[in-house]
């Protein structure tokens, strides 16, 4: 266990600054080199004074998910906060404004729902940034500083990142929010402490440890692996990446257009695919929903192109800041006829980074579209990573004209023994060719015999078989108990933290317990797969989805049979869900061996 | 069918809480809320010298588990100051401006240290021990066989006295008027008493109102008292203890009737129909003494407790003491407060 293991929830109103306080609470404490995995919630609507929610966990030792239960939760807006207070643990703190500006009636203070196990912590917050800064608008920062007063956090670190936020401003914004920031660090500091929370001292880390959330990695990942054009449409929660891209891209030369629509955005990332560009698009599941018609171009066409979907709740607009993981069966066979194509799955901020760059060249190397599959969780989350820029992607892995014999007729899509054909760029010498959304031969031409048609579509599904085992990137993975195991999990995307989170707790409870992570979704790695399930006694498969999409994948393609655990409540799943499961299971194998034994 | 009526407890010590253990017992569907200024559950102070014997972890203390306060549908309201009783419409107003109502409120707000007029400057130079938050800072404040000089020397001081020599404590009392109170010593008893301390390694000065009080900087003692004859003494801590003055400046203008205390009926009642008072904030009449007095005391506290809470919940009981407020000293010269008795 680490030294330090550290949750806390900053809950208040949209422009309480409580997203800005979690923020330079993660900051600060990368900087200051700590492990930080961070999520934020914020209400869907733009106008309005929706709930936010601020979570970070704060180790010395790398964690991989967030806590079921908070340690701290501190209430900038108890009208939102209160309904959190069940989330803190026992003797963990609950830090509130014990000075509000109006009248309130029973019930409406925090302090009146703070269960007995937990303690109190109040401060005149409003007052303290008043007295700070003549506003009361720095609250935030006051309570910022309380917590890090409190628990004694690097008061320098903290001082630096929010002057590093307000960089750019009037000097006076940045003084104001570290004035507020030490207000609130003294009563902290003087504070009588009560609970049992520790900061144990900061790990040493590398110096390039950065805090970064999967959208922010996903845009790296781009950068690193040279993007040349970018189309998207603006939709929560991918939204962001275009944002970046448009902010980075055109300096480094790049191209980024914002157009009328999801299905504009893949057609033209397509389009510039086929003339050999680097070409990207990013939306979420009502987006790819539309953009599935193109896809189908792509694969038919053999176009190299990514697309970035960061779920988020559905159907339909669903649950716009909300996250789920319900867009597996779209992304893998969404569309129209046998359209296969790649869909990689990253587990985490640095998997998003990995992800984003392999998808360029598997797209490239297996000529079709990459779909690399996040979700809003892995999205916001912030984890602090490091190593990022000493990946290196290959700049083109496509197999050129140069591969075709020279004295030959050029045929765009002929059958090869690897099923990938030789591919000319448009305007290449030699290259010239036919390219359609019909069905065709092997130069291209529309063809729609029986022969044809069973011929390309296998050379459409065998060519992309290799890429399970595409260089440097780990398509599954296997943690913890080696050999035989009583129970297995198999987990995919955001989910894959909680659920090696709770292997390991299970573990620690002498449960012996597997945990393999699935990155590829299409094609799956069925062999791995199949030899996970022969190690365990019970294969757990958690996700958040009604249906259980990733159960119906890897059972319809192994045959294996798995146990369900499917969540649809909008929030990152819980580690001490998966682990109940877990020991439900253990206990069950536990009393079959019993029985057997008798 | 009607609400069930919320009792309101001010208070989270001995009366208080065994109020709330009998109000439970009495009215099984009615509110019962405790609101306290304190962060703590209700906790043993009479334990608290342990402190100087390293018992830090004040869960250690806790006379109820937090699951106890849950299964008795008991909330507890914690760091919340009342400001205001407005008995009219029976609501109280707590510091960060919420309005609690009740339908029966028992004071039991208890009584912070009495400090006489002339120390009050000095306030922030001394070292309290009645709360565990106190307790804890007095004994981070005092070093290993450190000196602690202690003023009045009331019945409360002297047993944290007892407890500083126990773990190698130096003690100097400064005795005052107020010394052994509550209990009434007469003037030809306090040599022996005097004496009977000394025995148990309190130092005890002679008698002299204090001049004033210092600070030591520059590696001088942290603490120093000049007595009014000239003598100084020098320490690491000072600890005040003249007596209990009643906390009540919440409920001055709520209209009922205060002396020194709340003053109640010996049903515990005050001169308002929906408050009660129990423990050290009140005063009770006694017929037999044509006076309202007060009653200290483990025992006393926690049966006027009970008894505040069945009065009301229906009964009309008035509050009888059995307790002998006696002050001996032992076969083996030892001091034995009666207040210092408890379950």
């Amino acid at each position: 266990m680490s030294d330090t293991d550290i949750q806390i929830a900053i809950c208040g109103s949209a422009g309480d600054g409580t997203i800005a306080a979690g923020s330079i609470l993660n900051q600060a404490m990368a900087r200051a080199g700590y492990k930080v995995i961070a999520f934020d919630v914020y209400p869907a609507e733009i106008r309005g004074f929706g709930e936010c929610i601020a979570c970070s966990r704060i180790t010395s030792a790398q964690v991989f998910s967030l806590k079921g239960q908070s340690d701290v939760l501190v209430s900038l807006n108890d009208g939102h906060a209160i309904a959190h207070v069940p989330e803190v643990r026992d003797y963990g703190a609950v830090i509130y404004d014990d000075a509000p500006i109006s009248t309130l009636k029973e019930g409406q203070h925090i302090s009146a729902h703070i269960k007995p196990a937990q303690l109190p912590y109040g401060l005149p917050m409003r007052e303290l940034s008043e007295r700070a800064t003549s506003a009361a608008k720095s609250r935030n920062m006051v309570a910022l500083g309380y917590l890090a007063g409190l628990y004694g956090m690097p008061r320098k670190a903290f001082h630096e990142t929010i002057t590093g936020k307000f960089k750019g401003k009037a000097a006076a914004i940045a003084e104001g929010n570290v004035q507020a920031f030490d207000a609130g660090y003294a009563e902290g500091e003087a504070a009588f402490r009560l609970d049992f929370i520790e900061l144990g001292p900061a790990p040493e880390t590398s110096s390039d440890a950065v805090m970064m959330n999967g959208n922010t990695a996903i845009v790296e990942g781009c950068m690193e692996a040279g993007l040349e054009t970018f189309f998207g449409y603006p939709i929560t929660p991918a939204t962001t990446i275009l944002e970046m891209l448009a902010a980075r891209l055109p300096k480094q030369g790049g191209r980024v257009l914002q157009t009328e629509d999801e299905i504009a955005a893949i057609g033209a990332a397509i389009g510039a695919g086929y003339t050999g560009a680097r070409a990207a698009t990013a939306t979420s599941g009502p987006g790819l929903a539309l953009m599935t018609e193109m896809l189908g171009l792509g694969v038919m066409a053999e176009v190299p192109v990514v697309i970035f979907v960061s779920q988020r709740g559905g159907p339909s607009t669903g649950m716009p800041t909300k996250t789920e993981q319900s867009d597996l069966n779209l992304a893998v066979f969404g569309g129209s006829g046998d359209a296969k194509r790649i869909v990689l799955a990253p587990t985490n901020v640095e998997g998003c980074y990995r992800c984003a760059g392999r998808a360029f060249e598997l797209a490239e190397q297996y000529q079709t579209p990459v779909i690399v599959l996040l979700d809003l969780y892995l999205s916001n989350r912030l984890e602090s990573v490091s190593g990022l820029g000493k990946t290196r992607f290959a700049p083109n892995l496509s197999k050129g004209l140069d591969a075709w014999a020279p004295n030959e007729a050029y045929q765009r899509f002929a059958i090869t023994d690897d099923w990938v054909s030789p591919r000319a760029i448009p305007g290449e010498p030699g290259g010239i060719h036919t390219v359609t959304g019909l069905e065709h031969n092997q130069l291209g031409r529309p063809k729609d015999t029986p022969e044809i048609h069973q011929l390309m579509t296998e050379k459409r599904h065998q060519k992309v078989a290799p890429a399970i085992r595409h260089a440097d990137l780990s398509t599954y993975k296997r943690f913890g108990d080696e050999g035989e195991v009583d129970v297995g999990l198999i987990a995919w995307g955001s989910t894959f933290g909680e659920a090696l989170e709770a292997m390991l707790q299970a573990r620690s409870e002498g449960i012996r317990c597997a945990a393999m992570k699935v990155v590829m979704l299409s094609p799956l790695p069925v062999d791995a797969i199949r030899s996970f399930c022969a190690d365990c006694r019970e294969v757990l498969v958690p996700e958040l989805n009604y249906q259980g999409q990733f159960a119906n994948l890897l059972t319809g393609a192994t045959g294996c049979e798995v146990h369900r655990f499917n969540r649809v409540t909008g929030r990152p799943m819980q580690v001490e869900d998966i682990l109940g499961e877990i020991r439900r299971l253990a206990k069950v194998i536990k009393t079959e061996r019993r029985f057997v034994a008798a | 069918m009607a609400a069930p009526a919320h009792h309101v407890i001010i208070g989270n010590g001995v009366a208080g809480n065994h109020a709330a253990w009998v109000l439970r017992a009495r009215a099984p569907d009615d509110r019962i809320t405790i609101i306290t200024i304190g962060a703590l559950l209700f906790y043993d102070r009479y334990q608290l010298p342990q402190v100087f014997r390293g018992k830090h972890d004040w869960r250690a203390y806790l006379v109820h588990p937090p699951s106890y306060y849950e299964q008795n549908r008991i909330a507890v309201r914690r760091k919340c100051r009342v400001t205001h009783v407005d008995a009219e419409r029976r609501v109280l107003t707590l510091a960060h401006r919420e309005e609690v109502k009740y339908d029966t409120l028992l004071i039991a707000s208890g009584g912070g240290g009495y400090l006489p007029a002339n120390l009050i400057e000095y306030r922030p130079l001394f070292h309290s021990f009645n709360t565990f938050r106190a307790a804890m800072a007095t004994a981070r404040a005092l070093p290993e066989e450190g000196t602690v000089i202690m003023l009045g020397g009331d019945i409360l001081g002297i047993d944290v006295a007892y407890n500083l020599v126990d773990t190698g404590h130096r003690v100097l009392l400064v005795p005052h008027e107020q010394s052994f109170w509550p209990h009434k010593v007469d003037p030809s008893e306090r040599p022996q008493l005097f004496e009977a301390l000394s025995g148990a390694g309190i130092e005890v000065v002679d008698e002299a109102p204090v001049e004033r009080i210092e600070a030591g900087e520059n590696g001088a003692p942290a603490r120093r008292v000049v007595l009014a004859d000239g003598r100084e003494l020098t320490g690491d801590v000072i600890m005040p203890f003249y007596g209990l003055a009643p906390a009540l400046e919440f409920i001055a203008r709520s209209g009922v009737d205060i002396e020194r205390g709340l003053l109640v009926n010996p049903e515990l009642k005050s001169t308002d129909a929906h408050i009660w008072a129990a423990g050290d904030v009140c005063q009770i009449w006694s017929a037999d003494e044509n006076a309202y007095r007060f009653y200290y005391g483990w025992k006393n506290v926690k049966a006027m407790g009970e008894l505040a809470a069945r009065n009301m919940t229906g009964s009309e009981q008035p509050f009888q003491t059995f307790i002998d407020e006696t002050l001996t000293v032992d076969r083996a010269g030892r001091l034995h407060s009666s207040f210092w008795d408890y379950d």
